[in-house]
């Protein structure tokens, strides 16, 4: 067609792609009372987000991921409909530089006061403008007793060839890596290229001895006797350990990581005053004890405590006791290219 | 003796092929949580999959985009096989051919990257409608598959010429005589459109976006944490839609000619 | 009831459109269809044409420029050309990852061919009126969507899966195989997936044997192997290769195979380029993997055109 240039022909194209999507766009706020949840796994409590709707008449369209960098890969690509999202420490400083959370509105929340100071002001979120703690745990060693001959009591034994083709590791690379360095004797912000390649080569070393890569599948497998010990995080062993008791949690001598999950909200949210309402009725002492009572994580919520079972606020492999806590540190914030650097890393590791 | 072997072999070969559906698909039926060891007999697990509000969401949503790009893959299908039958263009005929044909060849993954790039440098939002044209994309070289096939058994009947004969122009012998006669090709093409649509995933994994969760990306996210039984009445359910529509198509090619 | 002003003129909505307009779209219309306009059949290709370019030619394109970019903080994109991430695709590290690719995926190739053969053979020449049942039971696999066929061979495969079951059962085995998460059952998973699209070329190039060729040969005296390997092997070497580019190409780029039925060792480029999308966010280098796939696959796209090609002459 004459006239026409390819670039005019491509903006119509796009345009004629992008309209439908702007019509449904000029639909506005309050089309509908519904919150899109985007959670890990295995981490709230049956009844809550059912009790919600009955309460509030707010439909919550709860969907899981496995690891986060899935998340963060989806929310990257621009595109719309998440209203909230339970990210990790680590992950919010690279979520703020990229334009994808929203700050809190102030005064939005009628319930922060409770959370315990602990967990405010941290490093990444110094005015606790851009979250709200959900849930925190450790990393650590998950075995099952009944393969196990002696307790792990180190990092090292998940590279113990007594049990080759019996172990997994989480599939990111924010734990591999920091507990790479950690078994180094490395501080978790170095910058030391050697101190990475150390890192590299100590994982990458494993690898023979690994059945899998999994930061979702390992309960199973350790269940089924797949695999005898895994990186785990503490809850999603705990709570397996209910039904199956030959599981176990431990946290290695050498010490771990604490992370903390935190609720944010999504740039571009649709439904803005219905997520808050849900972020409220989540921070209710009663309703964090019952999601932290069913998922076995420790709650940052002060307000929480009275509500936790006993046999949650006992469990040492919940709420470590000073001699271990010790040993935990928070993840630091990098900044970004070594934050980058730490991906790059996991990134060969997997590669080789 | 060969014809013996053969069959034998051929039989050997079919159930190793239906073997894993057909476990997966008893074992949809067991009572039990963890899969192995039967426990008896239950419907549980489909009622689960009834209940799930996110798993009937993610159906509606495959049906919508299925039905789209169906229906695109098809329109676009028809008009060229229509010209790749009646009249060859004498140039690149055998381009053409091959370059319909394309996206067989592509790797999905390929696809998918390349059009989550491509979207995001573009600046359109992933959604929806971006996944089913990209589905019509793919779909495009199976819906001219069945229709140029039936419109080559139309041409040597050379029907179009005899309405012509009797006074209509190219077009109302079009719309008349070719049209009908090849619509069970076309509905059988828009079916297997269908159902590549409906089955989808490398694609649908990089450029769904966050809204749109089809099927096969439940059952993905499913499968992510591990073996359960719903996975495997959701696995059943979606092996009897293609059941259902892979017939159906087949039942239309089959229509005999009138 | 006498027609209103606002009801429909005889002939319907078409007739409202000014007499002119509509004979002139009936002859645009005419000649679009005439199918004897050379031109025409272009305009009618265009549409087609035009979807696969734009939502095929031009991603590829853009991956290709993306892979001459760099990635900046975060994993954004910086529009500056450097040919590192080529450079990169080759270093040591990736190669064994390239290689291991093409071991599997021609593993999987070759073992479809040998399993694929005598099946399309039985289909075409012995199958008789059950060919069409028989195309339609090969069919339902071929259109399952991947993640059912995976899913169903993680139920058989695992160690507390049907087969460990079964063989520890009836006492062939004292304890379970650990057969998941290695190349075998990612092969496996790999032949299973792609037997039809072996199969499928192999029997259409089979039943365009005539007959009589072959029992030309039995009339000559050739028994029924030398007949095979002489007059059937032979002419069915289209659909041979046919098959395995259609059955190698797309296999290439598989990541799912390797990531459910898989273990850290069977990494290949399609979960390198994945990981490079989605994990670790270098969009350029991810590109660059991409675009060395995608010479594979022009590669088999070439030799497929001439495959078409000699056909249809």
């Amino acid at each position: 067609m004459p006239g026409m240039t390819r670039r005019d022909f491509l903006k119509i194209a796009v345009l004629a792609g992008a309209a439908p999507s702007l019509l449904a766009g000029c639909a506005g706020e309050g089309d509908k009372h519904e919150v899109n949840f985007f959670n890990w796994s295995t981490y709230i409590a049956k009844d809550t987000l059912p009790r919600f709707s009955l309460e509030t008449g707010i439909v919550v369209n709860y969907s899981v991921f496995s690891d986060e960098e899935e998340m963060f890969a989806k929310l990257r690509s621009g595109a719309l409909g998440y209203d909230l999202i339970v990210a990790t420490d680590y992950m919010i400083p690279r979520l703020k530089a990229l334009n994808l959370i929203d700050p809190y509105p102030t005064g939005a929340l009628k319930n922060t006061g409770d959370i315990d100071p602990k967990f405010r002001n941290t490093p990444y979120d110094p005015d606790n403008a851009y979250t709200v703690p959900y849930l925190w745990g450790t990393t650590g060693i998950g075995f099952n007793k009944k393969h196990i001959s002696k307790r792990p009591t180190s990092w090292w034994d998940l590279w113990d060839p007594k049990y080759k083709g019996k172990i997994s590791m989480l599939d990111n690379a924010r734990d591999c890596v920091g507990i790479a360095l950690l078994m180094k004797g490395c501080p978790q912000t170095t910058d030391s290229d050697a101190a990475f390649k150390a890192a590299e080569q100590l994982l990458i070393s494993q690898k023979p001895l690994l059945k899998q890569y999994s930061s979702s599948t390992y309960v199973d497998s350790l269940i089924n006797g797949e695999v005898y010990l895994a990186m785990a995080w503490s809850g999603d062993v705990i709570q397996a350990a209910r039904e199956n008791p030959e599981l176990d949690y431990v946290i290695p001598k050498e010490g771990s990581y604490i992370w903390v999950d935190n609720m944010c909200l999504v740039k571009g949210s649709r439904h803005r005053a219905d997520t808050l309402r849900l972020v409220d009725y989540l921070i209710e002492g009663k309703v964090a004890a019952e999601i932290a009572n069913f998922v076995r994580y420790g709650s940052p919520n002060a307000a929480a405590k009275p509500y936790l079972d006993k046999s949650l606020l006992d469990d040492p492999r919940v709420f470590p006791p000073p001699s271990v806590l010790k040993k935990l540190q928070f993840y630091a914030i990098l900044p970004p290219d070594l934050a980058q650097t730490w991906i790059d890393t996991w990134s060969d590791v997997k590669a080789a | 003796m060969k014809n013996k072997w053969l069959s034998f072999y051929a039989a050997a070969f079919y159930a190793f092929l239906y073997m894993p559906l057909s476990v997966m698909f008893f074992f949809s039926f067991n009572n039990a949580r963890r899969n192995v060891l039967w426990r008896g007999f239950t419907f549980k697990w489909y009622g689960v999959l009834l209940h799930d509000a996110g798993l009937l969401g993610a159906l509606l949503t495959s049906l919508k985009i299925a039905i789209l790009s169906s229906l695109l893959a098809s329109a676009l299908g028809l008009l060229a096989s229509y010209a790749l039958v009646c009249r060859p263009p004498r140039f690149g005929r055998a381009f053409y051919s091959s370059w319909l044909n394309a996206p067989l060849l592509v790797p999905e993954i390929v696809m998918g990257v390349g059009l989550l790039s491509f979207f995001v440098r573009i600046g359109v939002p992933l959604n929806f409608w971006t996944l089913a044209c990209a589905h019509a994309m793919i779909a495009l070289p199976y819906t001219i598959g069945s229709i140029r096939a039936r419109l080559l058994s139309l041409k040597s009947s050379q029907l179009e010429e005899a309405a012509m004969d009797l006074g209509a122009d190219q077009w109302e012998a079009f719309i008349r005589v070719t049209l009908p006669l090849a619509k069970p090709a076309i509905v059988s093409g828009a079916l297997l459109a269908f159902t590549i649509s409906f089955e989808d995933f490398v694609t649908s994994f990089f450029i769904a976006g966050i809204g749109v969760v089809t099927m096969p990306i439940k059952v993905y996210s499913m499968m992510k944490f591990g073996v359960t039984p719903e996975i495997n009445a959701l696995s059943c359910c979606l092996l009897l839609t293609t059941l259902v529509f892979l017939l159906s198509a087949r039942m239309l090619r089959r229509t005999p000619n009138s | 009831m006498p027609p209103g002003k606002d009801a429909l003129p005889p002939g319907g909505r078409w007739a409202r459109i000014s007499r002119p307009v509509r004979s002139k779209a009936k002859k645009f219309l005419a000649w679009l269809f005439s199918g004897k306009s050379e031109k025409a059949s272009h305009l009618l290709i265009l549409p087609a044409s035009f979807w696969l370019s734009f939502f095929l030619v031009i991603p590829i394109v853009l991956l290709l420029v993306l892979s001459l970019a760099q990635r900046g903080p975060y994993g954004t994109v910086i529009w500056h050309p450097t040919l590192d991430n080529f450079r990169r695709a080759f270093t040591p590290l990736y190669i064994p990852i390239v290689a291991r690719t093409l071991l599997y995926c021609g593993a999987a190739a070759v073992i479809c061919l040998l399993l694929g053969y005598p099946t399309a053979y039985f289909l075409s020449f012995y199958a008789g009126e059950w060919r069409d049942t028989f195309l339609i039971l090969l069919m339902i696999p071929f259109w399952t969507s991947a993640l059912v066929s995976i899913y169903s061979w993680i139920i058989i495969l695992g160690r507390d899966g049907l087969m460990n079951s079964v063989l520890t059962g009836i006492g062939l085995l004292h304890t379970p195989l650990d057969v998941l998460n290695t190349p075998f059952s990612v092969i496996l998973g790999l032949v299973y997936f792609y037997l039809p699209f072996m199969i499928l070329p192999l029997y259409s190039s089979l039943e365009k044997i005539p007959k009589q060729y072959m029992e030309a040969s039995y009339d000559l005296g050739a028994g029924a192997f030398q007949t095979f390997l002489k007059v059937t092997l032979p002419l069915s070497l289209p659909g041979v290769f046919a098959g395995f580019i259609l059955t190698f190409v797309p296999c290439l780029g598989d990541f799912l195979t390797a990531e459910f039925l898989g273990g850290p060792r069977t990494y290949l480029i399609g979960n390198l380029i994945e990981n490079q999308f989605l994990m670790a966010q270098d969009w350029p280098f991810g590109a660059a993997l991409t675009a060395v796939l995608l010479g594979a696959m022009l590669v088999g796209l070439y030799y497929y055109q001439k495959l078409e090609a000699a056909e249809i002459a």
